[in-house]
């Protein structure tokens, strides 16, 4: 008997400022709708334990897409892209997103991200809150300089291994090998949007002085940061939070920057107890 | 009190050359590296994935392509079995740390899968500080 998940894969196209996008995405469950975004340079596949988790699925619809460039979900089909350096903006990312979401006729979805995936979710907070039921930063900060570099697409360089291994050690030592190697392998395989998408990352997403704008009566923020992210280390994102009317930060331990990715079942413990805060306020 | 860094040397090298990681993709990890942990220097050269040579006294002509500089007391962080968060690898600890790294970033990232694979390696044989 063959083994069949329960995750379904489908396209759907939409229209982000006049770029046709034919959208990957992953599905499982029922309920209220869960859109999750991968980190930079990576894809749909850093959810795909939770895609599988009985227990949140059956309260959660979770969609998890793989954002133009990225995975399945090619490069724009109208338009030229190889004659113009990649360079993802927080507006085009915002639009992607809620373009997305309107194709699916998603109604009041949380949205969860992380690393850049939880930038653009403060970012949503502040410019959609009516859009989003509630969003889930995880590893994210409102300002995070640094990582806007050539190395990941050198050309005397194996960018695919510089890649991945540039982003080793992102990873706790004591998540599992299979989930680390696993995570390692998505890498490899963007290395060519990976410094596109840190342009959002490092220089275009600046929340410095907005934090004060965003509402969480109408879209709360749960942030959750893990201890071995040395990018995006706990206190930076417990700062944003702090400067968030209604921020809630959650620290966790043991894990790093790609926490749903290298160490699911401990995540998912943090998971829980986001959705849970998210139930009580909406 | 610390290994000797003769022993170490050794360790290192039967640590590194049995390695099932670093032997799956070995045959272009060629570098010479140097690793300064203050109390002791070493400069390690790679050929072809295997350890060539460790030069446990450097000289200060004695040539390598790129170093990592920290403190003794951030090298014995890296060689506990389960380092402490920012002490878990070469960025964590060059944006957190004082580990700073220096010389030709090329070569460190042609070789970069490997020589992480290889930098943990500290953590089952430990630092001669």
């Amino acid at each position: 008997m063959a083994k069949h998940s329960p995750v379904i894969g489908r396209y759907v196209t939409i229209d982000v400022e006049g770029c046709e996008y034919k959208v990957f995405y992953l599905r499982n469950g029922h309920g209220i709708p869960l859109v999750c975004q991968h980190t930079a340079g990576c894809h749909n596949h850093q959810w795909r334990d939770l895609l599988e988790d009985a227990e949140i699925t059956e309260n959660y619809d979770v969609i998890a897409y793989d954002l133009a460039r990225h995975g399945k979900s090619d490069p724009p089909l109208n338009k030229e892209w190889w004659k113009e350096e990649y360079k993802l903006t927080k507006d085009h990312f915002m639009k992607f997103i809620t373009a997305f979401c309107d194709a699916l006729e998603l109604r009041d979805p949380i949205f969860m991200g992380s690393s850049f995936g939880g930038n653009v979710a403060l970012q949503l907070a502040l410019h959609h809150p009516d859009r989003f039921r509630a969003v889930i930063p995880v590893e994210a900060a409102h300002y995070a300089p640094g990582f806007f570099i050539d190395w990941w697409h050198h050309p005397h360089a194996n960018a695919a291994q510089v890649c991945g291994s540039g982003v080793w050690d992102l990873m706790a030592p004591q998540s599992p090998d299979m989930d680390r190697w696993l995570t390692w392998h998505y890498y490899t395989q963007g290395s060519e949007v990976f410094k596109g998408d840190l342009y959002f990352y490092s220089v275009d997403h600046d929340m410095r002085g907005q934090l004060g704008d965003i509402d969480t009566a109408r879209c709360p923020v749960i942030m959750m940061t893990g201890t071995y992210d040395y990018l995006t280390p706990p206190e930076m994102t417990e700062d944003t939070a702090s400067q968030i009317p209604g921020g809630v930060y959650i620290e966790m331990e043991d894990i790093g920057h790609f926490p749903m990715s290298e160490n699911y079942p401990l995540f998912r413990n943090y998971l829980k107890e986001a959705l849970r805060l998210i139930d009580e306020r909406t | 009190m610390p290994m000797s860094v003769r022993d170490w040397a050794v360790k290192f090298s039967d640590a590194s050359d049995s390695d099932a990681t670093i032997a799956a993709m070995a045959k272009y990890f060629t570098c010479k590296y140097m690793w300064d942990m203050d109390d002791a220097k070493v400069i390690v050269e790679m050929k072809d994935g295997k350890v060539y040579a460790i030069n446990i006294d450097p000289g200060p002509m004695d040539s390598y392509d790129f170093a990592l500089r920290a403190s003794a007391q951030t090298w014995r962080e890296f060689s506990r079995p389960v380092p402490k968060p920012m002490y878990h690898g070469i960025y964590s600890a060059s944006f957190r740390k004082d580990l700073k790294i220096e010389g030709n970033h090329l070569i460190l990232m042609q070789n970069l899968r490997n020589f992480i694979v290889q930098f943990e390696l500290l953590r089952k044989v430990g630092v001669p500080v």
